[in-house]
């Protein structure tokens, strides 16, 4: 599988403050990636070091099999999509005045706005002032602006954390969909479930280093103590072990008697799974 | 160099659209011809004083608006966007002056002809006009990068308007204090020496005073360059 994103023993420090130490992992071509990790713990300084607004100090970090550093080429900035917690739109503006300039930036029709406002739903706030939008909507333009391009790869630094369960649920159809049309997506969150709904594969990313890598129900299941729980209508709750005959029986048993009310694996989440291994929340 | 007209070309529309909508800013362009109207009134003696609103308005109007226009980029996090879109250095840069660039020019027309003032020779004028339009807009540039928002940038470029606006009327002082014969070759006082030049015809001289002009304005610019690259770094 080729890689668009590969990153080898990547190594940045702010003075004495090491923001990201030994990181390895590689992103595959049409994959969507998720970097996992609380606020501080290096997220944005990798994704920063990725479109050459930083550079590493030790490692090696390549997108499109280029060095980093070519990513500062203007043909280059074309094949990717970047959006940031820092909106970047110019307020005394309109949302369409906003996308135009984008638009002629890169070259493309006048479609293009239609089709990114879309993908935001946000077709109704077309003519308002950038300075009148809430801080969800400032959110889905700037994603507008990151992906009207039609990026080869998408870099997301929290795209959904501003926004309300109805417009994150069509942000992440349109992700889906824009990941299926080819484009690679990587993206940061704290939110386990956005990663769980979206990422094929995750990183735990804490105080700088990589903590675990793998398909969110991989990470579950290698971190599972392999049972399940099952609840009774008298509210007893049992943690039986998977895979053992005892356990067919209890069942047996209660199903029987009509006992069973609900039941449910004891796997961990990604929050657990962080929690376990850091010793602290993904928030 | 990687340069696009058309993306100069929506760089120039978007800035002309936030100028036109920040009174803050625009309303600095009367500065200047207020100033004139001023002079017109009272009657100005010397080419020195013709000058003043020229220089001021280049002060004011050239250095002040591109300083603002940059440092609000920066303050509003846009000119990380922009410098992380196609845009190249030279489109972002070029694309950003080319509207202070055609205020300037509109500005100190108007200046000129409400103060009444005939140049001994048009063309040559122009040409120093030209080109100091283009150092001061490379100073504006300079004074944006350094400051992180808009109220940082008007506070650091006083000193600019006062060096370069009110340089050359302290050269009047020079005989006094001859450490101020340096005060003679800033591009304001060029600018005032060059048409003294072109009234007396001394082509040598007039040459050398475009060539002081310039030579400020390239390095303004190898140091607007050199500032603009540092900043694509988020360091």
């Amino acid at each position: 599988m080729t890689a668009e994103i590969n990153v080898e023993h990547l190594g940045k420090k702010f003075n004495e403050f090491i923001a990201l130490e030994d990181v390895n992992f590689s992103v595959h071509k049409g994959e969507i990636f998720g970097l996992l990790g609380p606020s501080g713990s290096g997220k944005t300084t990798l994704i920063k070091v990725l479109t050459a607004q930083l550079d590493q100090n030790k490692g090696k970090a390549s997108v499109f099999g280029m060095p980093v550093n070519e990513m500062k080429r203007v043909e280059n900035k074309s094949r990717f999509g970047l959006l940031t917690d820092n909106s970047g739109l110019y307020k005394r503006l309109s949302v369409e005045e906003n996308l135009m300039l984008y638009k002629d930036l890169y070259g493309l029709d006048d479609s293009a706005i239609d089709e990114a406002l879309a993908f935001v739903n946000l077709q109704d706030a077309r003519k308002k002032k950038v300075s009148k939008l809430s801080k969800g909507m400032l959110q889905r333009v700037t994603l507008a602006r990151a992906l009207m391009h039609n990026p080869d790869l998408l870099f997301l630094d929290e795209p959904t954390s501003a926004l309300d369960p109805g417009n994150t649920h069509h942000i992440y159809k349109g992700l889906r969909k824009l990941n299926e049309m080819g484009t690679t997506i990587f993206l940061t969150t704290h939110d386990m479930a956005e990663a769980e709904t979206l990422c094929d594969r995750v990183a735990f990313l804490h105080e700088g280093k990589i903590q675990a890598i793998g398909a969110p129900s991989e990470l579950r299941l290698r971190h599972s103590d392999q049972s399940m729980i099952v609840e009774l209508t008298n509210g007893e709750q049992h943690t039986l072990p998977l895979n053992e005959l005892t356990t067919a029986e209890r069942l047996e048993e209660w199903m029987r008697h009509q006992l069973i009310q609900r039941i449910w694996s004891n796997e961990p989440t990604l929050g657990d799974i962080f929690m376990e291994m850091t010793g602290r929340d993904l928030r | 160099m990687n340069v696009s007209v058309k993306r100069m070309r929506a760089i120039f529309i978007k800035d002309y659209k936030e100028f036109s909508r920040n009174y803050a800013i625009s309303t600095m362009v009367l500065m200047p011809l207020v100033l004139a109207l001023f002079y017109q009134n009272a009657g100005a003696a010397s080419l020195d004083l013709y000058f003043l609103p020229v220089n001021m308005t280049f002060a004011f109007v050239t250095t002040f608006i591109q300083a603002c226009l940059i440092a609000e980029e920066k303050e509003s996090n846009t000119l990380r966007s922009l410098m992380m879109s196609p845009a190249s250095m030279a489109d972002i840069l070029i694309g950003k002056s080319t509207l202070v660039f055609s205020i300037t020019i509109v500005i100190v027309t108007l200046t000129i002809m409400i103060l009444g003032f005939t140049p001994a020779n048009l063309f040559i004028l122009a040409a120093g006009l030209t080109i100091s339009t283009v150092f001061y807009i490379g100073l504006g540039i300079i004074c944006g990068l350094f400051t992180k928002t808009v109220m940082e940038a008007s506070v650091a470029i006083l000193p600019v308007m006062a060096i370069f606006s009110l340089g050359p009327l302290a050269m009047g002082l020079a005989e006094t204090y001859s450490v101020l014969e340096v005060l003679k070759w800033l591009p304001s006082s060029q600018l005032i020496m060059l048409e003294g030049y072109s009234a007396a015809g001394n082509i040598t001289d007039i040459i050398i005073s475009l060539a002081v002009i310039a030579g400020w304005t390239v390095i303004t610019l190898v140091i607007a360059s050199m500032l603009f690259k540092k900043r694509l770094k988020d360091e």
